[in-house]
């Protein structure tokens, strides 16, 4: 049964200068009990959509509901029933513990003493706050201070809990602990889970369906192994140096998908994924930096994985496409 | 709303720095006062600079601790919180508020029992009319923070400079430490007038009336009733400001500022 459902949901912001359209003709229908991924690059629109769904910003146009109510007529009736967390908040109030932040946020849905204690004894099990959940917040680590925010996303036991990338800047062990706990919640509660986020591993480990969003748009919305499986394509990963400035020497290969780079910036390597139309093209691939003063260290096959879909879909990858937002 | 204000009262005694200068700052500001009105043989006015110390504490603490607070609890992403659940917007604002009282009432005290101790300044009170004062100033100063905080949802951080332009004249023409309206007052009508726009204006003016001149109920009942319509006017004010910037920040997406 879907629990979100959005319909034609647009949304534009207006300044002097010009007119940014953030959203446009969104459709989406997301289940209850399901771990929902949104991702795309920064500034596709993923945390507009989130704060629209929340009740925080109204659309320009289009209509989105949550659980049947109306988020522009009807937060009052939205909110009770949701809750998000955001891996840029701060957790809470520096000087009370974390358990004293989270019987304050417990108290903004009226939360009575008794069930808050079940409640906090529970998820604090879960996300392993154990001894952390008495000390006051300015001592607790990123790690576990992110555990709390986490925490105090599902003390009201909400229907629909909106995540804008809750595992940023954590580490590798945090991460995976939060997303055990984000993947539990929704098999064990039925909760839905809205996962906002630019991790294309993260949306492929722990996502039951995936919508990529791209410009506002949503380009398409499937499982992540229909995503691979119908749009996913070969790649031909290579490390070069120096770094290139352009990728044009692989995408003005007829049959190139599209091309994406990372740096490593210790090694002064670029590590550039070409997204092939068909295999028969790696000769010329590999032929191509012989022509320029690239120097190929190593190179290999991958198989499809969504960064592969993303840069089929749109030609580019996530820090091509993030780079031409910010210019 | 009892959540918001505990809040309020753990932060500012989890923090020694903070709990320093909330006691020194209206302390040591009353006490120089006081030396000063010593000093130019006015001793008889020294309980004027303690009272004025007692309610700077309450009038610092609503411009600085609550206004300003509900703009760091917006950048810091906080609000966000609040606005995402079902609770109220005022209430919160009323939490914090009693939060402020109760995290305050330590150095109104200590300015009180420190300045009255060392000037050993003469009072003739009249408590009812005091302890009526004292709650009504409370609630009309404490109802313009709830205003002034709507308008760092409008203005976020440009709302600091209009706080920081504002807290210097309103304390002078409040008249803290010195009568600014009424017998007493070096000012013109035309300033006396806009002084007693000022709701820490017409408190202080029957504070000091009732706790040296023993003016009863009776006495400062028009100063009580126009504290009582600031307050109910203000709060009115504030509820209608903070209902429609939300509505106004929902549409044009000014809710949320994070400092990423």
């Amino acid at each position: 049964m879907a629990i979100v459902v959005t319909s034609q949901l647009a949304r534009k912001f207006q300044s002097k200068r010009n007119t940014v359209v953030a959203l446009e003709s969104v459709d989406l229908e997301v289940n209850e009990g399901e771990v929902f991924g949104l991702l795309g690059p920064n500034g596709a629109g993923k945390t507009t959509l989130i704060r629209i769904l929340s009740t925080l910003l109204l659309p320009t146009s289009g209509k989105a509901t949550v659980a049947g109510f109306d988020v522009d007529s009807e937060p009052e009736k939205v909110r009770p029933l949701i809750n998000m967390a955001s891996g840029a908040e701060r957790a809470g109030y520096e000087f009370i513990s974390a358990r004293g932040n989270l019987w304050f946020f417990s108290q903004l849905y009226g939360i009575q003493n008794d069930i808050f204690k079940q409640r906090v004894a529970l998820l604090s099990d879960k996300l392993e706050l154990g001894g952390y959940i008495d000390k006051k917040l300015y001592a607790l680590s990123t790690g576990y201070r992110q555990r709390m925010t986490i925490a105090r996303a599902f003390i009201n036991d909400p229907r629909v809990v909106f995540m804008d990338e809750p595992t940023i800047a954590l580490d590798v062990m945090t991460a995976r602990r939060i997303r055990e706990f984000l993947v539990n919640e929704a098999r064990e509660s039925k909760r839905t889970i809205f996962l906002a986020t630019h991790n294309m591993a993260e949306t492929e480990a722990i996502c039951d369906r995936v919508a990529i969003i791209d410009r506002g748009r949503i380009l398409v919305c499937e499982t992540p192994d229909s995503l691979k499986r119908n749009y996913g394509v070969p790649a031909y990963v290579m490390e070069v140096t120096p770094p290139p400035n352009s990728l044009s020497i692989f995408t003005s290969i007829p049959g190139v998908k599209g091309a994406t780079s990372s740096l490593d910036e210790e090694r002064g390597v670029a590590r550039v994924k070409i997204v092939l139309d068909n295999e028969d093209l790696v000769d010329k691939i590999i032929a191509a930096p012989k022509n320029s003063k690239l120097r190929v260290l190593s190179s290999w096959r991958q198989e499809p994985t969504l960064e592969e879909v993303f840069v089929n879909l749109v030609g580019r990858g996530f820090t091509e496409r993030e780079m031409e937002s910010a210019n | 709303m009892y959540s918001r204000a505990w809040v309020r009262v753990r932060s500012t005694f989890g923090e020694p720095a903070w709990l320093a200068v909330n006691l020194s700052v209206p302390l040591l500001s009353s006490l120089a006062m006081a030396l000063l009105y010593g000093s130019v043989g006015l001793s008889k006015y020294t309980g004027f600079a303690i009272l004025g110390g007692i309610m700077l504490a309450f009038w610092g603490n609503v411009l600085w601790s609550m206004a300003s607070q509900f703009n760091w609890d917006k950048e810091e992403g906080i609000f966000e919180i609040y606005l995402v659940s079902p609770a109220p917007i005022t209430a919160i604002l009323v939490g914090m508020s009693l939060g402020g009282i109760l995290a305050t009432l330590p150095s109104a005290t200590l300015v009180a029992v420190i300045g009255w101790l060392f000037f050993s300044t003469s009072i003739n009170p009249s408590w009812p009319s005091v302890i009526l004062t004292f709650v009504l100033t409370l609630a009309s100063l404490y109802a313009m923070g709830m205003l002034l905080s709507s308008l760092y949802l409008a203005y976020g951080r440009e709302a600091e400079s209009l706080n920081n332009a504002i807290g210097e004249p309103i304390n002078l023409l409040s008249g803290l430490y010195f009568p600014s309206i009424g017998f007493g007052s070096p000012f013109p009508f035309t300033i006396q007038f806009i002084a007693s726009l000022i709701p820490l204006t017409i408190g202080m003016d029957a504070l000091r009336k009732s706790v040296f001149y023993a003016s009863g109920v009776g006495s400062v009942w028009f100063d009580l009733v126009t504290l009582a319509v600031m307050a109910v006017v203000l709060l009115y004010l504030g509820d209608k400001a903070l209902t429609a910037l939300e509505n106004r920040g929902r549409r044009q997406g000014t809710l949320v500022v994070r400092l990423r």
